[in-house]
């Protein structure tokens, strides 16, 4: 097992960062967790369009505010807030929310907001602050953008995949969740050549599907500018660990394949300062196997 | 068709598709259609017939595109369906969410392996061999004609035994000594049941979400939804592998893995168990592969012109059938020529992994379409369905499909496909605790029980070690966490970031969805 260097120093980084941190809304058990049950499920007649009883839940302001009812959030008491009770009475009952038969809140959403006012209803509570509350469905993926918006380059994604035979497939509805490079259909198309043409979308690309290509160390030069790039896979090409190093760059690279690839232990300590790197494969190397998630075996 | 069945009817308001008996067409003669509506103008009723279907519609505007390339005849490419106008009919193409799974591969166990001696373990029932079992658990269900008539419904416990395995400590039968060593990466879930006890109609249900036929496949609808990966090779690829042994042996049909209503190029391709996966894909001998280009491009302009005038869906179908044949040519000699498998391959999956149509050559198959790019690739293995001499028979399944099974989940892992590949293990329905026929302590039977029956998924996203779902002490009904095949159809489409309630085509009146119109959950508990 090759030990995770980067780990060792990750422990002060991360103190500092949470002192710095700790009132940024998305760390936030309200925002977390809270917020998205009350935009799933309330919003609709609760929100900037609607205000049924004078009540928005659209923000934290608003649902302390409360409705023409009053206050909705006893801190602490979760019996005496009606943003609580009225999603737990019998669903026969004519106070019962969401009214008009609209999909009520499920057992671990109403466990969630039972928590969250038990523990004091705060907006600036972190996340690990409130203990036992059930994982959500849907876990939300963070709301951050992975890469910019691709629509404004849309005619120069479709001029590069007709000119380089390759495509750049948006990865969903989501405009921010980035690109695909995918090469599958002709992998021998593409190239260090093709990589570095590229260049007017790299940032758009979160994914770089190279298996099988044509790409040598060199095109790793052109790959260091994919800012946006979490997920590389290299397997079968004829890169070496020499140019491994030219992925120093990547900040947010999260998962490195390079299976079949001509890398060893040389190459693969080169990775160790990648920050974001949690997974990596050398299966069919001359490199040691490495631990998949160095976190994990750190432990 | 009934050909000519409106050749009474005065000329001007004749439907034109009727004096050719060459075309196919819904329309194409029956009564009553649209042309015999009276009062309508004769010019309305030809408009109808351009915008006959919505595909002809898209048909019309690609045309206007000037036909630039079929592979991008519906525009398979994101950016480029978004780049030109949007296209009336044409399916989403796009994840509704950032997807786990890019593709996944279905071990289907044909017949319906017994949960008792895989997955359910029970080992409370080795103290009530041969005892009744009592009439509150069987509640009065109909039983199936195999068994009804039994006098007595003796509980047969699992000959084999179960042991821990792996850092989750889950029992794994001794009949999987190898799946056994990738235990910590599989999710069983325990608690599936479904509405057929007849092999056929609950084969379709797992496969197509619906036990009449006619429906698309699961593979299908993701090749909808989702376009290809590799438009060198099918999306959808289907395989039946050799038995070892056959007894109960239940036909395969290629209603398992047609596409419905949907456009038969999402149809799975069946690759074949012999040397050749596909038949003819050669080219006759003296014909060069430039001459086979110019007669696909001479038949397709034919079919294009046929299309054109009739607007028949089918025709475009043909036409990008014969391009993907063409593709194949290229493509699936290269995907079937194993000989550069390392030898840690064949210490893997096994020496029969190189004789074509095992289920250890199948495995070895769908780790090669994954690394394709193929999204959906689904393996039969037939011959699981034990009413009799149960514990022999098991034996020899097991025997010949744990090591494939074990090496692909290992193969997939130690390549990194594992993450975004999901692994899927189970047959149709569950068996009964009581043995069919007479129970001896070496030898018994089950009958058909759709009430429970388990299954494993792993990868592509779904939480590996876990355990989902309870049954009774008998295993034969459920106690916690029910899931139905519709939640399985459902949380299989959200691994691959499809919305089960969205993914739709209009069919007969119909949004038609894999999951149908009864209540469907995504089973988030499963998902990593």
């Amino acid at each position: 097992m090759t030990s995770w260097p980067n780990f060792r120093h990750a422990v002060p980084a991360l103190a500092v960062l949470a002192a710095v941190v700790a009132a940024r809304a998305e760390d936030t058990f309200y925002a977390q967790r809270v917020a998205p049950i009350l935009e799933q499920k309330c919003v609709t007649c609760h929100g900037e369009k609607k205000q049924k009883g004078k009540l928005r839940l659209d923000s934290f302001a608003q649902l302390m505010r409360g409705g023409e009812g009053g206050g909705v959030v006893q801190a602490g008491e979760a019996k005496d807030s009606a943003l609580f009770v009225r999603v737990t009475l019998h669903p026969e009952d004519e106070d019962f929310m969401p009214a008009d038969s609209k999909p009520p809140l499920t057992p671990d959403e109403v466990k969630v907001l039972e928590l969250w006012i038990a523990a004091g209803a705060s907006e600036t509570a972190p996340l690990s602050s409130i203990q036992g509350a059930p994982a959500l469905a849907a876990p939300k993926a963070p709301m951050v953008a992975l890469a910019p918006d691709w629509r404004p380059r849309a005619a120069q994604i479709a001029q590069l995949e007709k000119a380089l035979g390759l495509r750049l497939v948006a990865r969903s509805h989501l405009p921010t969740d980035g690109l695909v490079l995918r090469t599958a259909g002709a992998p021998g198309r593409c190239d260090d050549a093709a990589l570095a043409q590229l260049a007017p979308v790299a940032d758009l690309i979160v994914e770089a599907e190279l298996a099988r290509t044509k790409i040598t160390d060199a095109g790793l030069v052109s790959l260091a500018t994919f800012s946006n790039l979490r997920a590389l896979d290299l397997t079968r090409t004829a890169v070496t660990s020499g140019g491994l190093g030219n992925l120093a760059p990547l900040g947010k690279l999260e998962s490195l394949n390079l299976t079949s690839t001509g890398v060893d232990d040389a190459g693969v300590a080169r990775l160790k300062d990648l920050p974001a790197l949690r997974k990596t494969w050398v299966f069919d190397t001359r490199a040691a196997a490495v631990a998949e998630d160095p976190a994990a075996s750190a432990k | 068709m009934k050909p000519g069945g409106l050749k009474s009817a005065p000329p001007q308001t004749m439907n034109p598709l009727s004096t050719d008996h060459h075309l196919c067409s819904d329309h194409g003669g029956e009564h009553p259609t649209v042309w015999d509506l009276p009062h309508v103008p004769h010019g309305l009723k030809r408009e109808w017939l351009g915008l006959e279907t919505r595909r002809h519609f898209l048909g019309q505007g690609v045309k206007a595109l000037g036909w630039a390339g079929l592979a991008t005849l519906l525009g398979r490419s994101a950016p480029n369906l978004l780049a030109n106008a949007p296209i009336p009919g044409a399916p989403a193409m796009l994840p509704h969410f950032a997807p786990k799974a890019k593709r996944a591969i279905y071990l289907f166990m044909a017949g319906s392996p017994s949960q008792f001696e895989t997955w359910d373990h029970k080992p409370a029932l080795a103290d009530l061999f041969d005892k009744d079992l009592p009439e509150s658990v069987r509640g009065g269900q109909t039983l199936t004609g195999m068994t009804a008539s039994q006098t007595r419904f003796p509980i047969a416990p699992s000959i084999y035994k179960f042991a821990r395995h792996g850092k989750a400590g889950r029992f794994v039968s001794e009949l999987f000594p190898y799946t056994a060593r990738v235990s910590d990466e599989l999710c069983v879930i325990k608690s599936l049941h479904t509405d057929a006890i007849n092999h056929e109609p609950a084969i379709l249900q797992l496969t197509t979400g619906n036990m009449f036929p006619g429906k698309p496949s699961i593979g299908s609808w993701l090749s909808y939804g989702l376009g290809a990966m590799n438009e060198e090779l099918p999306t959808f690829v289907v395989m039946t592998s050799k038995m070892p042994h056959r007894t109960n042996v239940q036909a395969l049909s290629n209603r398992l893995w047609s596409s419905g209503f949907l456009s038969p190029e999402h149809a799975a391709v069946a690759l074949r168990s012999g040397s050749d996966p596909v038949l003819y894909l050669n080219n006759p001998k003296g014909v060069a592969s430039d001459v086979r280009r110019a007669m696909i491009d001479g038949v397709n302009d034919l079919n294009r012109q046929l299309f054109e005038r009739v607007g028949d869906p089918e025709i475009n179908a043909r036409i990008s059938q014969y391009e993907m044949a063409f593709r194949m040519q290229t493509s699936v000699p290269e995907l079937a020529d194993f000989s550069n498998e390392p030898q840690s391959t064949w210490d893997l999956y096994g020496p029969r992994a190189k004789e074509p149509g095992t289920f250890a050559y199948n495995c070895l198959m769908a780790r090669r379409l994954a690394e394709r790019g193929v999204r959906f690739t689904q393996i039969f293995l037939r011959s699981w369905d034990q009413h009799s001499r149960l514990p022999t028979n098991i034996k020899l399944m097991a025997e010949d499909s744990d090591q494939p099974t074990y090496a692909l989940v290992t193969d997939l892992k130690r390549r990194g496909l594992l993450d975004d590949t999901v692994v899927i293990w189970g047959g149709e329905f569950g068996r009964t605790v009581y043995s069919q026929g007479t129970l001896t302590p070496e030898n018994y039977g089950r009958d058909h029980h759709p009430r429970c029956f388990s299954m494993w998924m792993a990868g592509g996203g779904v939480k590996p070690g876990l355990s989902y779902g309870e049954t009774d002490d008998f295993s034969y009904n459920i106690v916690k966490d029910p899931m139905h095949i519709r939640d399985l159809h459902a949380t299989i489409l959200h691994l691959f970031g499809l919305d089960h309630s969205k993914l739709s085509f209009k069919f007969q009146g119909l949004d038609q969805k894999l999951t149908g119109v009864l209540p469907s959950k995504v089973i988030h508990d499963l998902l990593a």
